[in-house]
């Protein structure tokens, strides 16, 4: 029997055992056994992917991001979530704010998810710079609640719209799926209207390195995307994942992210 | 207006849950907010429990199945117990709903019965049972049963002490294809069955159990015996056995305290997987129960279809009661 495959992910939520533990039982009957690994934060899980402790990391977009600059491009992503192809980064305000596009936010706050989340933070900037707004046209209010997590929990963005309500901020940058989590504006008409929404772009991904042959990567690649959420053994390990279907990654879809790293400044490590 | 503060809240609290785990979430106390938790538990995957004191006890995930542990035939309103008489020609000591030559007859009636068996079918139950009291003490217990064997399968309980004469005949009339009888014998020899019974009981009921099989009826044969017996089955069985009774068709069940029973096992509505029972005075939980109204559902007897329904609704929330109840306990 060969060695399995370890596989590493950040434990944001107490439920990452039970999806891993799921997912480690779907690939148990072979032929690319697998085991996990978790970490606390999104650094130590990249440190010990370079260091070989584990063989693949499900790795944030900005923990891809790092673990390209850390390795020279010599890392390749293998796989992502359905939802991670089409990731958004939405703004919103209070509803009746009339701020029209990021270009009505000159002169007014905003709120801005822990500083690591590239969805409530770093892309949101640079898309800020993309409009033509300088860091001195918008006072940002930086909430950094869930450093570490890159964004995972979704704390700094609940707590980015509680500063809109207490009239904090006057709006707030957040990922399309803390949106969808509070049901958009559907379930508070009155509340919340979004201004802008960003281009899509990538998220998550299953990074390796190069020392991780075709020969073992592929059959464990192949068996993932197998996963069927019309199977009533596999939907709930996929619906807690988030997710209807695994897929090849969309490389396209990080563009905007190395553009906002290189321009922001951002360490290339933790 | 709902406070969109309180999304934000839910969002929060059950987003670091396990799952299957439950948060407490206070609210306002307005309608609007209930309405709002619902919606959002709906719309997000996971489950409201329940809303007591103005605080919501919301369940990271979906419900559990509340039938996932039952058999096929345990899930509520799949049998329909029905008690078509609560006289009987006995008084058994340990009677959960205290029949007895003095009891009230308190008939259901050939209408009611034939009337609750239409809507059965349609309910979705798939299995009569008609107990008493003694049933042959019914004039028209034949018409009873052919209303009941018409619509679905019947079981029909009885001491079978009465089978001779104008009740042989009515039992001949009865369809056997369609009709299981159900007949009672606590021991494989006299002793003890008479004891709970009445003298020559024991002997009456296995002529009884050999008349209806002569006449062709499939026979099982239910015992009532107290805990400490369960562990001396076996000349019981063996007897049964010799009597042609089939082992699927050999019920031992436990003593309940209940009725005139002085001693037994405890049975409440949160212990007691609910089997949907009719008497002429309501819907009960069970038939363990047919006689006490902590375990009255309904004074509705129609549309059966309602009570089934409220049954399913009470059992659903004492499922999930219990389940908060064990995350909010956890052993440590």
């Amino acid at each position: 029997m060969s060695k399995p495959l370890i596989i590493g992910s950040v434990a944001y939520t107490p439920n990452v055992v039970t999806i891993w533990e799921g997912i480690r039982e779907y690939f148990g009957d072979g032929p690319a056994e697998m085991d996990f690994v978790l970490y606390s934060n999104y650094g130590r899980q990249v440190d010990a992917l370079l260091a070989g402790e584990i063989d693949i990391a499900w790795n944030t977009n900005l923990a891809w991001v790092r673990t390209v600059a850390q390795t020279g491009g010599e890392c390749r992503a293998l796989a992502q979530r359905d939802t991670d192809t089409v990731f958004q980064t939405i703004f919103v305000a209070r509803t009746g704010s009339a701020l029209g596009g990021l270009e009505g936010l000159k002169g007014r706050r905003l709120a801005l998810g822990s500083k690591d989340s590239a969805q409530a933070a770093i892309l949101p900037v640079h898309y800020l710079h993309e409009a033509g707004l300088g860091d001195d046209d918008v006072e940002l209010l930086r909430i950094n609640s869930d450093v570490g997590k890159h964004g995972d929990t979704g704390r700094s963005e609940l707590d980015a719209l509680r500063a809109v309500m207490d009239d904090k901020a006057d709006a707030a940058a957040l990922g399309i799926n803390t949106w969808e989590a509070i049901g958009r504006d559907e379930l508070m008409p009155g509340a919340f209207e979004v201004f802008w929404e960003s281009p899509t772009y990538s998220h998550c991904n299953f990074t390796a390195l190069p020392t991780l042959s075709d020969e073992r990567a592929a059959p464990w690649v192949e068996k993932l995307l197998a996963m069927d959420f019309d199977n009533p053994a596999h939907r709930p390990i996929l619906e807690m994942e988030g997710l209807r279907q695994w897929v090849l990654p969309k490389m396209d879809g990080y563009a905007s992210l190395f553009d906002a790293v290189k321009e922001q400044g951002i360490s290339p490590r933790w | 207006m709902v406070s969109p503060l309180l999304v934000l809240d839910l969002v929060e609290r059950t987003g670091p849950l396990p799952l299957g785990a439950t948060v407490a979430v206070p609210l306002d106390g307005s309608d609007d907010d209930v309405a709002l938790v619902t919606a959002w538990c709906t719309r997000s995957g996971n489950s409201l429990v329940e809303v007591i004191d103005g605080v919501a006890t919301v369940r990271r995930g979906p419900s559990p199945d509340p039938y996932a542990d039952l058999d096929p035939d345990q899930i509520p309103g799949t049998r329909l117990w029905i008690y078509t008489n609560f006289d009987c020609n006995l008084a058994c000591d340990y009677c959960c709903v205290r029949s007895s030559p003095q009891a009230e007859r308190r008939a259901l009636g050939a209408d009611r019965v034939r009337k609750l068996a239409g809507e059965a079918v349609d309910a979705g139950v798939s299995e009569l049972i008609l107990t008493g009291g003694e049933p042959f003490l019914l004039p028209d217990l034949d018409d009873l049963v052919a209303a009941c064997t018409a619509a679905l399968p019947t079981t029909l309980l009885t001491n079978a002490m009465l089978l001779r004469g104008r009740r042989l005949e009515m039992l001949r009339r009865m369809d056997r294809d369609r009709l299981v009888l159900q007949i009672s014998l606590d021991s494989p020899t006299p002793e003890l069955h008479d004891r709970h019974r009445g003298a020559r009981s024991w002997e009456r009921a296995v002529a009884g159990i050999r008349t209806a099989q002569a006449d062709g009826f499939r026979v099982r044969v239910a015992a009532t015996l107290e805990p400490e017996r369960f562990s001396e089955l076996e000349p019981f069985k063996a007897f049964l056995d010799d009597l042609g009774i089939a082992r699927d068709d050999q019920v031992i069940r436990a003593l309940a305290h209940r009725g005139v029973a002085d001693t037994g096992l405890e049975l409440t509505v949160e212990s007691l997987i609910p089997e949907i029972t009719i008497t002429a005075d309501g819907v009960y939980w069970h038939p363990v129960s047919a006689d006490h109204d902590d375990q009255l559902v309904t004074r509705e007897l129609f549309p059966l279809a309602d009570a089934i329904a409220e049954v399913k609704r009470r059992f659903v929330a004492h499922r999930a009661k219990a389940d908060a109840a064990a995350q909010w306990f956890p052993c440590a």
